[in-house]
């Protein structure tokens, strides 16, 4: 997997770490509780590497936070990144929601106005 | 309404929404693409746009304001990328540099198909992650955001 740097603005930062599901995995987890990268690897069948690259992602991304203790570094969910992509999410929903809803009446008045083809 | 997040093998965060509207598919094509129609529905009850021009061809600019119930404004500029009367319409959103955090960018895609005298209408949002001008290079994704993850932001309100 070829790796680039970027900078993204916070939301899109979430919209892609959440865009893996093994990403989606490590924080169902961490929802749970802290963990180390050790107990975090243990479901897949990935090596530490892999696994430290994903939790990388998820830390830039601010969705976690990791300990300073150099002997384990415990893994920590940041809630407030996934929360504001969820508001933002609902919101965006939302929107579609009301505004399909105008858009059924509207067309309901479009074809009063009309004369229903025989 | 059925708004989907699902898991797939697409490369990128994608929203799927899908409506079903008693009207033929003419008309549904007239009311989202005629601004003095968008203008009317648009945002939902209680929202007004104030500005609504759209310029239907392919790099044409579609220059919108929305308002709020409560006053506030919202401009939304987008682009058009592809429009095929009366079945699908490709437009993308621009980055809003007024706003912080600004919401992301997408290619969306409305599709109509004709169910009969109904009318079936699909978006379909793409969310293009790469937002700052020094990326040189697009990155795939790995799948769409899961519907699951409600589950877990239920969970996280609660820590």
């Amino acid at each position: 997997m070829v790796e680039y740097t970027m900078r993204l603005d916070p939301l899109s930062s979430t919209l892609f770490a959440l865009a893996d599901p093994t990403r989606r995995g490590l924080l169902a987890r961490l929802a749970n509780g802290d963990a180390t990268v050790t107990d975090l690897a243990m479901p897949y069948d990935m090596s530490l590497a892999a696994i430290s690259k994903h939790l990388k992602v998820l830390e830039s991304a601010g969705l976690i936070s990791r300990g300073r203790d150099a002997q384990w570094r415990p893994c920590h969910l940041e809630a407030g990144p996934l929360l504001e992509v969820f508001e933002w999410l609902e919101s965006y929903q939302r929107f579609w929601d009301r505004s399909l809803d105008s858009l059924a009446e509207h067309l309901k008045v479009m074809q009063k106005r009309k004369p229903k083809k025989p | 309404m059925t708004a989907t997040i699902d898991i797939s093998s697409m490369d990128e965060p994608v929203i799927v929404i899908t409506r079903i509207f008693d009207a033929p598919r003419e008309l549904v094509w007239t009311a989202i693409t005629d601004p003095k129609h968008v203008a009317l529905w648009y945002g939902g009850p209680g929202f007004t746009n104030p500005v609504c021009e759209m310029d239907l061809r392919p790099g044409g600019a579609w220059h919108h304001v929305m308002q709020a119930p409560n006053g506030m404004q919202f401009t939304i500029n987008s682009v058009f990328e592809e429009i095929v009367a009366p079945q699908r319409l490709v437009w993308r959103t621009i980055k809003d540099p007024n706003r912080n955090p600004a919401p992301p960018t997408s290619v969306n895609t409305i599709t109509l198909e004709e169910r009969g005298a109904q009318t079936k209408w699909t978006l379909v949002a793409r969310f293009d992650s790469i937002t700052e001008r020094d990326v040189t290079a697009r990155m795939g994704f790995a799948q769409m955001i899961s519907m699951g993850l409600e589950r877990m932001a239920e969970h996280l309100k609660t820590l």
